[in-house]
């Protein structure tokens, strides 16, 4: 179920009908019963039941007989035999091709030749992101931070509630458990503010995502055809896109949570105004952050090996560059599985992995030595235009790092950057190859320069609490604009590719 | 261990981790007062102010404390223990 499409919208319609006309009780119930249909909506079959209950049953044994041996050696057994058979399902479910492409390079390196064809395992909607709760949730009451849920249709519930299950967020049971079984009034302003939330997303997937989309297929589909400026723009334009599909659908999910009163988490804090790439990842995709550095990174630098590896670096390094290895090997370890969590394939692994460790590793170790540069050259650090052009610099690394993000394999990632420099290429814009013709274009740069209005505005408080604190007039001329963009330029139907969630492969 | 004496030390862990002579921490000192205070420099805070006192905070006081008082409040209750 797509989450701009009609369906999902009567879904959702007749999932808050109900429950705010059933007794209060039973309100978690119905989100319970939606987030089934939800789950097996488009994947009903013995092997995604199966693929649920292998992670259910265990977790919601587990996580009680771990409360009651919390930070002790028993617990933590408990706890690692919780995690093997969530990751283990995981990873034959979607990393197998990425084991048996490492085991054929691997095996070329000492001259045997290893063929194999890709599998593609049928694996339920949302498996990457409720995985990974329910590992937090098992971590949670072992650390004595959370309870566990005695109730396994409740447990169900936090495992699967529907919203999630596209694009995330990453919930923490402690965060959402009092308002996800909590008794929820029909509330009037919230309802608003959650719906406009949601006409928001639904702008930023549909008129922008969509439409910056068929610009960057077009482009990365003919490659040979286009001068470099145009691959220059449609690297750019794929940031856009795919902040636009993801953060829309993150609103989208929010908004709805929203009318039901069950607050979500943030995923996103305006990163495309982000200075460093380290500042970039504050803000975008978050809760993955988060869950990373909480489940990962912390233990991980903590653990005894590394406690003595820092022990053993600042002996023979110095304190101050002993103390740095340990902590960028913790932090490659983090990004690899950033990267492998994307997708298992090399492209998602160097894109969204390797690539930000190097230039977050880059720019801690060059902030000295451009302190000093700008110092010597009387550049003003603290000047807007030096501002922008960190801001500018950011966005250009990440586009850059997202062509092997969007790119079909590695070698192709590199055909794209070739394209780069073909500037020889005749300057015309083909129109028809790339499919969006001089109608289209219009929307699309004023769609854009919208978005960024908004974010400007986002940069000093909430939008929409502004939004209601205009009068009747104003209010609705700006959602009737919204409204009508989205009916008029919205790219849905038969004319154009139907909107792939990019997040949803995840 | 009285509440005077943690503080002090605390102050030299601090000024040890973040390479800041000048830094005096108090209860309400949170990661927004230290500039080079962030998720990363965390940890290394966290595990010099174990070996400190020789103490161990879990996992879940190293994710939520959310300022130097909580962090005093559990090293008090660890080494008097």
């Amino acid at each position: 179920m797509e989450l701009t499409s009609f369906i999902f919208f009567m879904f959702c319609l007749l999932t808050i009908l109900i429950y705010f006309v059933i007794p209060k009780k039973f309100q978690w119930f119905v989100l319970l019963i939606s987030s089934i249909v939800f789950l097996f909506w488009d994947n009903f079959s013995i092997s995604t039941v199966m693929q649920a209950i292998i992670v259910l049953i265990p977790t919601y044994i587990l996580g009680i007989q771990i409360e009651k041996y919390s930070n002790t050696k028993k617990g933590k057994w408990l706890l690692i035999i919780g995690i093997a058979i969530i990751l283990g399902q995981l990873a034959y479910l979607k990393y197998t091709n990425l084991f048996l492409t490492t085991a054929k390079h691997l095996l070329k390196l000492i001259n045997i030749e290893y063929k194999f064809t890709p599998v593609y395992r049928d694996s339920l909607i949302g498996i990457s992101y409720y995985s990974l709760i329910m590992i937090s949730y098992l971590v949670d009451i072992y650390r004595g931070a959370s309870k566990s849920q005695k109730n396994i249709f409740k447990c169900a519930l936090f495992m699967s509630y529907f919203p999630i299950l596209t694009s995330g967020p990453f919930i923490r049971y402690n965060d959402i458990n009092e308002d996800l079984y909590g008794k929820h009034k029909f509330d009037y302003n919230r309802m608003c503010n959650g719906l406009v939330r949601v006409l928001w997303g639904i702008f930023k997937v549909l008129v922008i995502s969509a439409r910056l989309g068929i610009f960057v297929d077009g482009v990365y589909g003919n490659l040979e055809s286009f001068n470099g400026i145009f691959v220059v723009a449609a690297v750019i334009f794929f940031t856009l896109q795919l902040y636009t599909n993801f953060s829309g659908s993150i609103d989208i999910i929010m908004g709805i949570s929203e009318v039901m009163g069950v607050k979500l988490p943030e995923n996103f804090s305006l990163p495309f105004f982000s200075k460093t790439i380290t500042e970039f990842w504050k803000n975008w995709h978050i809760t993955l952050g988060a869950w990373l550095r909480d489940y990962i990174f912390y233990p991980l630098q903590k653990s005894n090996v590394m406690q003595r590896l820092t022990k053993k670096c600042k002996e023979k390094f110095g304190k101050k560059n002993g103390k740095k290895i340990p902590m960028y090997l913790s932090m490659l370890v983090m990004w690899i599985l950033i990267g492998t969590w994307h997708g298992g394939a090399y492209t998602f692994i160097i894109g969204s992995g390797i690539l930000q460790f190097i230039y977050i590793f880059l720019e801690n170790e060059l902030e000295p030595i451009a302190k000093k540069v700008n110092e010597k050259l009387h550049i003003n650090m603290n000047s807007f235009g030096y501002k922008l052009y960190q801001v500018i610099r950011t966005f250009l690394l990440f586009s850059f790092a997202m062509i092997f993000f969007r790119a079909t394999s590695v070698s192709n990632a590199i055909d794209i950057i070739k394209s780069i420099f073909a500037l020889n290429r005749p300057l015309g814009l083909n129109l028809e190859l790339i499919g969006l013709d001089i109608y289209n274009l219009l929307p699309l740069v004023l769609s854009l320069i919208a978005l960024f209005v908004v974010q400007l505005i986002a940069r000093n408080g909430s939008v929409r609490e502004k939004l209601f604190k205009k009068n009747i007039a104003i209010r609705w001329t700006i959602l009737y604009i919204l409204i009508f963009a989205i009916i008029v330029f919205g790219c849905y139907g038969a004319s154009y590719d139907p909107v792939a969630f990019i997040y949803k492969q995840f | 261990m009285e509440k005077e004496e943690i503080y002090e030390r605390l102050n030299n862990v601090f000024r040890d981790i973040f390479d800041d002579e000048s830094i005096v921490v108090t209860a309400k000192t949170t990661s927004n007062d230290i500039e080079d205070w962030d998720s990363l420099e965390h940890i290394n805070l966290i595990v010099a102010v174990e070996q400190e006192f020789g103490i161990k905070f879990n996992m879940n006081e190293v994710t939520t404390m959310k300022n130097v008082g909580e962090m005093v409040d559990i090293i008090i209750s660890r080494v008097n223990k």
